[in-house]
C-alpha cells in the first residue's frame, strides 16, 4: 500500500489501504441504519422495496446500509446525523416512475426525488427527512429532441450537462450549453427545478425552461404550457400555455416528478470576449455594484456577473494554510499578499461580451469607461492569458465544462465541508456593503471565513458565502451548523432571505417567508399528495 | 422546418472508440478512458484532485472511494458510473501509465 502516501491535494487520505474498513471519512460508516419514516413498520418498508424491485429489477434498488451510501454522501453541516435516505430506487422510463409512485401510494412510502443528484451543498441526495427513498433519475438520460433553428431541445432529467454538450458537438450543431460551475456531473434539469444559476446570457435557468411532462402525485401523467395540445408545435416554444402558469409550481417544490423539460439553447454567437475587472480593496463592493447595475438593467452586459471575493477566487487552487497559519485569522494583509501573487485583486469581477465584430467593438468602450471610472482595472485574454481564475471564468461564461471550483472542498483540512448560503439583495451598493460586513461578522465570530462572491444578475444580487468548515472535525461541523443558522436568522432581520437552500435548513428559511406562503403551500401540497408521498419536507413544504 | 438532429453517424476518431450519444436512447456504455475524461479527470490531474493514474492504484479502493466519496469528493452512484463501467475503470486505473499533462497543485 505504498503506492497511497502521496497525498497532493488531501482527496485521497495516506494510509487509505488500511483504512477502507473504517470508512475513509465518507460518514457512510455509522453503525445505526437510518431510521423508517414516522409511521411507517419495516414491513411497510420491504413490501414497498419487494414492489419496486418488480418495476426495475433487482439490481436497481438499494435498501441495505452499505448499498445506500453513495446517496448517504453530503457535504452540509449535520452534526446528527439526521440527513440519509434509507434507500433507493432508479427507474430508466416514464412508466416506470409511475409504477413507482403508485407503489409509493400503497405503502406510504416517502419518495425524494432527484435528477442527477449532485446538488453538492445543498444536501446531494439526501432528503429533507427521516425515511425516504431516493428516487434516482438519472438513468432516465434521453436527450429527446434537438432543434437546431429553434434553439430549443427537451430532455429527460438524467441527461448531464456533459452529455447535451457532447451531442450538440458531435453531431456540429452551433448551439452552446449554460452551466452552473459544476456542469459535467450536473444535469439541465435538475438545476433548473432547484433555480440554479450559470454564466452566458442564458444563466438564469428557470427563465429559459420552456414545457415540462410530470407524473403527479397520483401517478397521471401533464403536460405543461401548449404539451398538452394535441399537434402542437410549441411546446418548446411558447413558455406560457393557457390559464395559471404551472411550470412554476414544480420548481423547488414537491408537487411533482418532473420527466421531461424543454429548454432554450443559445445560438454560438460569432464573437466571444471575456473580461474580468479587478479591484484592488475589500471596501470597493458599493463601486463595483453601482457601475455594474446600468450595464446588467440596460443588457449592455448580457451575462450574470460573478463578482468573486480574493478568498474565494484563492480557495479553489489553494489551501488555507498556503496564506496564513492553521488557526490564525485570514487577515486582510496576508489575502491582499497572495492575491497580488496570483494576478487577483481583492475582488475580481467576470463578465463577456456576445455579439459580432461591429456590436461589441461599439459597446466595448462605454463599458471600460464605466468600469474604469470605478477604480477597477479592465482586463482581458490578452493580459490575463494563462491564469487559472481567468481561464476558470473564460470557460464558465461560453458554457464550457470544469470542476475548478471542487477544489473549494479542500480550503480547510480534508474533510470536504461545505454549505452554501445564498442571501438575495437588490442590487444596491449600499446594499451588498452591509451584507458584506454582516457575513464577515458572523463568519468570523465562529471562527470561519468570508470566502463569499455576489452573482449580479438583471437587478438582484445573490450573495454566494460558501461557508468551508472541515466535516472531518465533529467539534468544526457543530460550529458550522450553528454558524449557518445565525447567518439565516440575522439576515432573514434585516429583509434578505435565500434563493434557495439546504436541505439542513429548509424550514428555517420557509419561516422567513410567513406563515401565509407556508398555508397555501400547505393546502396544495395536501390536495395533490394526500399520502404525502413526494419529497416530504423539500422547501419546508410537509404533508 | 423542424430540424431534428439525431442517430447521426459521426466518424470516431484515433483512439479509444467513444460512445455516441444519439437522439431519443439511453446513454451507451462507456469505455474507461471516456468515463476518465468525462468526470474523474476533470479534478484528478488538474490541480483539484489527487493524481491517479501510474500509481497503480488497487481497483477495490478506486470502486470502493468512488462510491462513498473520500472527504471533498462526491460519491458516484450505480445509477452514474454504472457496475460495469466502474470495474473496467478501476482495472484501467490500476494500470494506466502516468500522463504527463497531470498536475497537482
Ligand atoms: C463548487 C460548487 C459550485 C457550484 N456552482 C453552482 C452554480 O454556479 N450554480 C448553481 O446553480 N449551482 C451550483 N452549485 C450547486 C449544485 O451543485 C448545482 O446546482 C447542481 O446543478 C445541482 O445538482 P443537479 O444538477 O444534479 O440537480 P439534482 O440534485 O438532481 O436536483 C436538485 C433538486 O431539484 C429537485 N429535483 C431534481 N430533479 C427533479 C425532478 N425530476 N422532479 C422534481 N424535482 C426535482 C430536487 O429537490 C433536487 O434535490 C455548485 C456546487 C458546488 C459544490
Amino acid at each position: 500500500m505504498s503506492g497511497f502516501s502521496i497525498d497532493r491535494r488531501g482527496l485521497l487520505g495516506t494510509g487509505l489501504g488500511a483504512s477502507l474498513a473504517a470508512g475513509l471519512g465518507t460518514g457512510a460508516s455509522a453503525a445505526n441504519p437510518a431510521p423508517l419514516a414516522p409511521g411507517r413498520t419495516k414491513a411497510d418498508f420491504a413490501g414497498a422495496m419487494k414492489a419496486f424491485r418488480g418495476v426495475v429489477g433487482a439490481e436497481w434498488v438499494f435498501g441495505d446500509e452499505e448499498a445506500v451510501a453513495p446517496w448517504s454522501k453530503t457535504y452540509i453541516p449535520d452534526p446528527a446525523h439526521q440527513y440519509k435516505p434509507v434507500g433507493a430506487v432508479c427507474p430508466q422510463s416514464v412508466e416506470e416512475v409511475q409504477e413507482i409512485v403508485r407503489i409509493a401510494n400503497t405503502y406510504k412510502q416517502p419518495l425524494w426525488t432527484v435528477s442527477t443528484g449532485k446538488n453538492m451543498g445543498y444536501g446531494m441526495t439526501a432528503p429533507a427527512t427521516p425515511g425516504q427513498v431516493v428516487l434516482d433519475l438519472k438513468r432516465m438520460n434521453r436527450i429527446l429532441e434537438v432543434d437546431a433553428d429553434l434553439g430549443t431541445c427537451l430532455l429527460e432529467p438524467g441527461v448531464t450537462y456533459q452529455q447535451l454538450k457532447d451531442y450538440l458537438e458531435e453531431n456540429k450543431i452551433p448551439l452552446w450549453i449554460d452551466v452552473p460551475t459544476v456542469g459535467p456531473i450536473a444535469s439541465p434539469v435538475g438545476n433548473t427545478l432547484d433555480r440554479g444559476v450559470g454564466y452566458t446570457p442564458y444563466g438564469e435557468h428557470f427563465m429559459f425552461q420552456c414545457g415540462m411532462e410530470v407524473c403527479l402525485p397520483d401517478g397521471r401523467l401533464m403536460r405543461t404550457g401548449m404539451g398538452s395540445i394535441k399537434g402542437s408545435t410549441a411546446w418548446q416554444a411558447f413558455k406560457w400555455g393557457y390559464g395559471p402558469y404551472l411550470d412554476g409550481l414544480f420548481t423547488q417544490s414537491n408537487f411533482g416528478i418532473v420527466t421531461k423539460m424543454g429548454l432554450w439553447l443559445m445560438p454560438k454567437p460569432p464573437v466571444y470576449k471575456p473580461f474580468m475587472v479587478r479591484h484592488a480593496n475589500m471596501e470597493d463592493v458599493p463601486k463595483i455594484i453601482e457601475a455594474m447595475r446600468p450595464l446588467r438593467v440596460s443588457n449592455l452586459v448580457a451575462n450574470c456577473n460573478l463578482m468573486m471575493s480574493a478568498s474565494y477566487q484563492l480557495a479553489m487552487f489553494k489551501r488555507r494554510n498556503e496564506i496564513v497559519p492553521d488557526g490564525a485569522p485570514l487577515d486582510e494583509a496576508s489575502l491582499k499578499k497572495a492575491a497580488t501573487a496570483n494576478g487577483l485583486g481583492m475582488w475580481n469581477t467576470y463578465f463577456a461580451l456576445y455579439g459580432t465584430e461591429q456590436t461589441v467593438a461599439g459597446v466595448e468602450p462605454i463599458i471600460r469607461a464605466t468600469l474604469t471610472a470605478s477604480g477597477g482595472e479592465v482586463l482581458t485574454a490578452a493580459e490575463m492569458e494563462g491564469n487559472p481564475w481567468f481561464h476558470h471564468h473564460q470557460t464558465l461564461m461560453q458554457g464550457g465544462l470544469n470542476l475548478d471550483e471542487v477544489g473549494l472542498l479542500r480550503w480547510r483540512g480534508a474533510g470536504g465541508g461545505l454549505a452554501w448560503f445564498a442571501p438575495v439583495a437588490a442590487a444596491r451598493g449600499v446594499e451588498a456593503e452591509r451584507q458584506t460586513a454582516l457575513a464577515k461578522e458572523i463568519v468570523e465570530k465562529h471562527g470561519f471565513d468570508y470566502t463569499a462572491a455576489y452573482a449580479i444578475g438583471w437587478r438582484d444580487l445573490h450573495h454566494i458565502i460558501a461557508l468551508l468548515f472541515d466535516k472531518a472535525d465533529p467539534a468544526q461541523e457543530q460550529k458550522a451548523d450553528a454558524c449557518y443558522r445565525e447567518l439565516v436568522t440575522r439576515f432573514g432581520a434585516q429583509g434578505w432571505a435565500s434563493y434557495r437552500t439546504g436541505v439542513n435548513s429548509m424550514d428555517l428559511v420557509a419561516q422567513q417567508y410567513g406563515e401565509v406562503n407556508r398555508d397555501f403551500n400547505r393546502t396544495l401540497k395536501r390536495a395533490i399528495d394526500p399520502n404525502g408521498i413526494l419529497s416530504p419536507g423539500k422547501s419546508g413544504i410537509h404533508p | 422546418m423542424l430540424r431534428v438532429y439525431g442517430g447521426m453517424i459521426v466518424l470516431a476518431l484515433a483512439g479509444p472508440v467513444a460512445a455516441q450519444q444519439r437522439l431519443g436512447e439511453v446513454q451507451a456504455p462507456r469505455a474507461p478512458e471516456q468515463v476518465y475524461a468525462k468526470v474523474c479527470g476533470y479534478c484528478h490531474g488538474r490541480n483539484v484532485g489527487p493524481i491517479l493514474l501510474g500509481r497503480h492504484l488497487p481497483a477495490e479502493t478506486v470502486k470502493y472511494v468512488a462510491r462513498h466519496g473520500q472527504n471533498g469528493m462526491p460519491a458516484f452512484r450505480p445509477t452514474e458510473v454504472t457496475p460495469a463501467e466502474l470495474d473496467a475503470l478501476a482495472a484501467w486505473i490500476a494500470t494506466a501509465p502516468a500522463r504527463k499533462e497531470e498536475h497537482g497543485q
